[in-house]
């Protein structure tokens, strides 16, 4: 039960976090640090992409919502994806998926930066 | 090992959360060799893991490296587990007093939180010095 974290650049100054196997009481420690060496105030965009993770406790979602809360205070988007049903559904026990931007798979994701993008384009 | 055996089995861990994985094996084990619903092994992790860090983080004396007993208990038609532990009176149901949303008030709130929804039936005594800590979910074989 250990935990895969790979982090990737993304468009436009972003970066994606993917992580893998379990996230709990043990590992949660291990992403704080990814986080925290990987995510600044140069950081636009922060994904979470949760394909391949099959567990979630409390001490994984405090590094959820802290990395949130670092996002929203440098003024950058903050997106979930992928969330297998496990995961979603401890989500949904604490009620926090209010607030956060979460898609289903990579295509919804995709429509809504290209939406972002657009909106952007239009403003310039 | 005959199934009368299978039916209640007990554990003496070592006080810490890297335990939690050891832990999580042998759950995993017990409902396999009950016949446990395997749809209810996610939720049982997620209660285990969850009490047990609480436990750890709370009722213990914090000099001081010490023991929990954990037992599971099948009954048929629900499984139980059992913390027992002889640290600091703590009871984990009123104690923490929760704010799921910030979780500010008390580290654990959350975690609690996470147990009172996935679970059917929990209790707390203070026995002998001991805090027992007894969560319970029913299935449907």
């Amino acid at each position: 039960m250990s935990l895969v974290i790979t982090v990737t650049p993304e468009a436009n100054n972003g970066k994606r976090v993917s992580i893998a196997g379990s996230l709990d009481s043990n590992t949660a420690p291990q992403l704080q640090q990814s986080i925290n060496a990987e995510i600044d105030d140069s950081v636009s965009t922060t994904i979470i992409d949760f394909k391949d993770l099959d567990f979630l406790s409390s001490a994984g979602l405090r590094v959820i919502f802290k990395t949130k809360k670092v996002m929203d205070n440098n003024g950058g988007k903050f997106l979930l994806v992928n969330l297998q049903p496990q995961i979603k559904k401890v989500f949904e026990i604490i009620k926090a998926l209010d607030g956060m931007n979460v898609f289903k798979d990579q295509d919804e994701m995709d429509d809504y930066l290209a939406a972002m993008q657009n909106k952007v384009k239009e403003g310039e | 090992m005959n199934l009368s055996q299978l039916h209640k089995q007990t554990f003496v861990v070592q006080s810490r959360t890297s335990e939690c994985a050891h832990l999580v094996e042998l759950l995993a084990a017990f409902i396999k060799s009950n016949d446990i619903p395997g749809e209810i092994n996610n939720d049982l992790r997620l209660v285990l893991e969850e009490a047990f860090v609480n436990i750890v983080d709370y009722a213990r004396p914090k000099d001081k490296d010490h023991s929990i007993t954990v037992e599971f208990n099948n009954n048929a038609d629900s499984i139980s587990i059992t913390f027992i532990d002889s640290g600091i009176a703590f009871n984990p149901l009123t104690d923490c007093d929760a704010n799921i949303e910030t979780d500010d008030h008390c580290e654990g709130g959350m975690g609690i939180h996470i147990i009172k929804s996935l679970i059917d039936e929990q209790k707390y005594d203070r026995i002998k010095q001991h805090n027992v800590f007894t969560v319970t979910k029913h299935y449907n074989k």
